[in-house]
């Protein structure tokens, strides 16, 4: 089977700065599909060549077997993007919002309607249809672009952080929808996050920084492949730890001060760590292989988060009524 | 067919949100009664000279039928502002992405925007229509259907003019004061509260311009929509229909290009 989305060698730069460098990915048909990385990694402009918003500087992308360059147009019809940032219309209702998505997107009026109250239905929202979206919450509004994306019967779904900003209970729900949509309509989806707990349920992820794809597998095999149960040890004095550092020299994968991180496995090894040392440290934690410790081992640091930005103070200023000020 | 129900779509959405936006209809119905019922009525008294101690009018009609046309256009002109707000809205609140990756074409799109914001303009523009009983300016069905025609020509220009404005705004601080120093200065200087060349009225002695103000009121394209206007409502006009209708069509249509040539950049 032809794979829904197909990139080859995409290089993209912005000035100095390469965004994407020279990555090629295939996605199947009907996966779930996880873009991980940290911000900045270059997940969006991925997902932007893709949704036809940005042309690569070199290599192809195909979605549906259109290529996302030569023919636009035909390639927007064929999917359904939910932005990172929102991007609904506040002074319509949740209604008006899918009914424009419908007809901007040529879909006839009955179908549109079905679709509609199908779309609203799966993610819960049919109670608030007459509703104005500015009225809504955040997670609420999430859901709704979800739905809209679906309007048009997209055959792929792009979601570029679609968790982000939200509580851990609304990004729960957001995952069980997206599970529902791709189990139920054999949908295929493409989901960026930097939540590593979430790519845990996706069928096969890739993790990508700095503009390049570090590794590419199911969440099984990355792990099996990448990652490292951990044993985190504080001893009493600084002394001990330098001396059991020898000891496991060849396992050691951190030492700082009274703080040594041993590469570990199984419970024989603690046990036997235990036996040997443990009169004479403070703490002691295993951390078991996680996609954490892939990322970990991939990009030799954590991932990490950013501060609010020039466009949510611009956000923040709007919500003050900055539109009225003609 | 779907490119007509994408345009459609488009239009309908910034119909939906001009009407919901109360600011906006304030404003619409604030400006006309200041400026025909306070300003004209106030002012009819001084727009006549004394010659031989006969009083005559500098123009043949009184100053609130003389203003009442520009006034149309005024209300108009804020209109269009609000638009250009309305698509820097869209651009910085993410509205615009969900357009822009719809399979609609870029001129499609434009057009939807500009049909929105110019039915918008017209209904502002009839909001002062609505008061030529109290202007003393007699309506015609014809005259209407005139100006309707001539409204719909300066909206759908003053509308481009508006997104083009929008292309080149980032923010909306300073939006307000940056409007007003587009839309005051066009507003004087377009022949709307005063004659632009008394060489053409009975009074061409008793008031005399300066050489700048004249070339400068020549050179403003609302002072022909104004005079346009002005020739179907009260009849009376300064230039040659040809050049009032050349430089009204032109404009809508300069503009629109320029503003769609923007928009293929974003």
């Amino acid at each position: 089977m032809q794979p829904v989305v197909e990139v080859e060698n995409v290089t993209k730069r912005y000035g100095p700065t390469v965004a994407l460098n020279d990555v090629s990915l295939h996605i199947n048909s009907g996966e779930l599909f996880a873009l991980l990385g940290p911000n900045g990694a270059g997940k969006t402009t991925l997902v932007h060549i893709l949704c036809t918003i940005h042309a690569p500087d070199k290599g192809t992308a195909k979605v549906a077997g259109i290529d996302v360059v030569r023919h636009p147009r035909q390639a927007r019809s064929r999917i359904g993007v939910v932005f990172q940032d929102p991007s609904l219309d506040d002074r319509l209702t949740v209604y008006e919002n899918l009914d424009f998505h419908g007809r901007i997107y040529g879909v006839p009026r009955a179908v549109r309607e079905e679709r509609i109250a199908e779309m609203l239905a799966l993610v819960g929202l049919e109670e608030v249809r007459d509703r104005l979206v500015r009225t809504l919450s955040t997670g609420m509004k999430r859901r709704l672009e979800i739905a809209r994306a679906l309007v048009h019967q997209p055959k792929m779904l792009f979601l570029d952080e679609p968790t982000v900003g939200l509580d851990a209970q609304t990004r729960h729900k957001i995952w069980e929808y997206i599970r529902t949509l791709q189990q139920r309509h054999q949908l295929t989806v493409l989901v960026t996050t930097h939540y590593i707990e979430e790519v845990e349920q996706c069928d096969r992820v890739c993790i990508i920084d700095h503009g390049q794809v570090l590794a590419l597998d199911t969440p099984a095999a990355l792990k099996a492949r990448y990652g490292q149960e951990r044993l985190r040890v504080r001893f009493k004095d600084a002394g001990d730890a330098a001396a059991a550092a020898a000891q496991y020299a060849a396992r050691v994968l951190r030492h700082a001060g009274d703080e040594v991180d041993l590469a570990s496995e199984g419970e024989a090894f603690v046990e036997a760590f235990l036996s040997a040392h443990g009169t004479r440290i403070r703490a002691l934690s295993v951390e078991s292989v996680s996609l954490e410790s892939v990322f970990l081992s991939l990009t030799g640091r954590e991932i990490r988060d950013e501060a609010a930005g020039p466009r949510d103070q611009l956000r923040a200023f709007g919500r003050r009524g900055g539109e009225h000020t003609a | 067919m779907s490119v007509l129900a994408g345009i459609h779509a488009i239009w309908l959405r910034e119909l939906k949100r001009s009407l919901r936006d109360r600011g906006q209809f304030i404003g619409g119905v604030s400006r006309p009664i200041l400026w025909v019922l306070i300003m004209g009525i106030g002012l009819n008294p001084y727009f006549r000279g004394e010659v031989y101690g006969e009083v005559r009018y500098v123009v043949p009609f009184t100053f609130i039928q003389f203003i009442f046309p520009a006034v149309i256009a005024l209300n108009m002109l804020y209109t269009a502002v609000q638009s250009a707000v309305s698509v820097i809205w869209d651009r910085e609140f993410g509205f615009l992405r969900e357009i822009l990756v719809s399979p609609l074409d870029r001129w499609a799109v434009l057009l939807g925007k500009v049909l929105g914001g110019a039915t918008v303009a017209i209904m502002h523009g009839l909001l002062v229509v609505l008061l030529a009983p109290i202007a003393d300016v007699p309506l015609t069905p014809v005259r209407l259907l005139k100006g309707l025609g001539l409204m719909f020509v300066l909206a759908f220009g003053l509308t481009s003019l508006g997104m083009i404005i929008a292309n080149r705004m980032r923010t909306f601080e300073g939006f307000g004061v940056f409007a007003n120093a587009v839309i005051l200065p066009l507003y004087f200087t377009s022949s709307s509260i005063f004659p632009l060349d008394p060489s053409l009225t009975r009074a061409q002695m008793v008031v005399i311009f300066p050489e700048w103000l004249v070339t400068v009121v020549r050179l403003n394209p609302l002072t022909y929509a104004v005079d346009a206007l002005r020739g179907v409502f009260i009849n009376f006009h300064q230039f040659p229909w040809v050049t009032d209708l050349t430089v009204l069509f032109g404009l809508s249509l300069g503009c629109f290009l320029i503003a769609l040539w923007d928009f293929r950049r974003v």
